[in-house]
């Protein structure tokens, strides 16, 4: 019998296994809801090993959904950041919206104001090297600009157009080292020359005494010459320089903040009369 | 065979079977790592050692799923014995032949203990366990199957 077996090892040991199994499952069937030795052997040792595997993996799971909540957070922080430069960029082009359009309102008011028919132009290119100072406007001869007229905004002189092309013009302006205009101290009427300075400044030269020349004092065009008319707000004195013989000298900060113009109004040459009015705010 | 070699096999699949492989499941089907096991050491070291082999770990996989005991055990001795008997009639030396010996033995796995758990009054009809578990883990094993042959260690497995 026991030579049967060995020879037939493979379906010995087969055997012995099915009528093993079998013989647990009857056992079982018979006997339902009854747990077996053998199986509460295994689970003994499996289930330490079951129960460290499920911390290892709660712990893994944990840190990899903490993970995940980071990311999520990162992108959103990254979201919310890009949202907020949207929202400032937005504010911030409202804002400059705003400015121009009170900037437009105000060059409109001043051009029902004056006397005469008007050009608007928007300033598209500035030359602000040391020896010239000109800014370039989108008016030109097909539009009626013409050479030497004046160019103003509604808080006074910019200069006059100097290079006259088809469709674009180049204003010399007052700062610029080759300007000069005839002008006059609005309160005591003292008539001198506004000259540009290298450097962007202005500066007014007169032969008065030194009552009729105060800082603070408005300088507005003269009106002599004919190309620029009267009471153009030119400048305010800054300073006054000692006299040097008959001529006395003052620093002007110049009406026009010459670095920020975007539009301009271009008069017609031989525009005459006293526009002061037209300039209430000074 | 190699009493160590086997030893570990045994033990290490049931342990992977009853920790890392309840994690890995896709769509809630995971893989029966111990009927890829039993076939490949099966198709090695023979029908003894596959009949023991699916013994051993079918009866760990019982106990530790609190199922009727002897059932995984019943199936996968019968498994291993037929995948370890298998060399003397097919060429198994490609490793298309124990993938795919996998892929049937979990196929054939299932339906046996379907079959066995009539005795258990299972409730569940056939059509569906057959098309929603036993396929999609025979498709799984199949894959964990390649995957063991490809590892370097697996060729411990292979026969080739």
């Amino acid at each position: 019998m026991l030579d049967l077996l060995v020879r037939y090892r493979k379906y010995s040991i087969l055997g012995v296994v099915v009528v093993v199994a079998v013989a647990l499952l009857t056992v079982q069937q018979t006997r339902p809801g009854e747990g077996l030795w053998i199986a509460e052997g295994i689970a003994a040792v499996t289930a330490p090993v079951q129960t460290a595997f499920a911390r290892v993996h709660r712990g893994a799971a944990s840190l990899w959904a903490g993970y995940l909540d980071w990311k999520h957070l990162r992108a959103e922080v990254a979201r919310l950041r890009a949202e907020t430069v949207a929202l400032r960029l937005r504010q911030l082009r409202q804002e400059a919206l705003e400015v121009e359009n009170e900037r437009l309102r105000n060059l409109a008011t001043l051009r029902e104001r004056l006397p005469e028919r008007t050009l608007g132009a928007e300033v598209v290119a500035r030359d602000w090297n040391g020896f010239t100072r000109g800014l370039t406007i989108d008016r030109g001869r097909t539009d009626g600009a013409e050479r030497l007229s004046a160019v103003i905004v509604t808080s006074g002189v910019v200069g006059r157009v100097a290079v006259l092309r088809r469709q674009s013009a180049i204003v010399q302006v007052l700062t610029d080292p080759a300007s000069s205009i005839g002008g006059v101290v609005l309160r005591t009427r003292a008539q001198g020359l506004v000259e540009g300075v290298a450097g962007g400044r202005l500066r007014i030269k007169l032969a008065v005494s030194e009552e009729a020349l105060q800082p603070g004092d408005l300088v507005v065009t003269s009106g002599i010459g004919e190309l620029f008319p009267k009471g153009l707000p030119l400048g305010r004195v800054l300073r006054v320089y000692s006299p040097t013989g008959l001529f006395r000298t003052a620093e002007l900060e110049p009406a026009v903040d010459l670095t920020s113009v975007e539009e301009v109004l271009v008069l017609p040459r031989g525009t005459g009369g006293d526009l002061a009015p037209a300039f209430p705010e000074s | 065979m190699r009493l160590p070699l086997y030893v570990l096999a045994v033990s290490g699949g049931a342990l992977v079977q009853c920790t890392v492989v309840p994690v890995v499941g896709v769509g809630g089907i995971v893989p029966d790592v111990p009927v890829v096991l039993t076939v490949l050491l099966a198709l090695r070291y023979g029908a003894e050692a596959g009949c023991l082999t699916g013994f051993a770990l079918g009866l760990a996989q019982d106990a530790v799923a609190g199922g009727p005991l002897g059932l995984h055990a019943l199936s996968k001795a019968l498994l291993g014995f037929a995948a370890g008997d298998l060399p003397r009639w097919v060429l198994v030396t490609r490793p298309i032949v124990p993938v795919g010996l996998a892929v049937l033995a979990t196929i054939v796995d299932g339906l046996a203990r379907f079959a066995l758990l009539q005795l258990f009054q299972y409730p569940a009809p056939l059509g569906e366990i057959f098309t929603r578990v036993i396929v999609p883990q025979a498709g799984y094993n199949g894959i964990v199957a390649a995957a063991a042959l490809a590892w370097p260690a697996g060729r411990l497995l292979s026969r080739g």
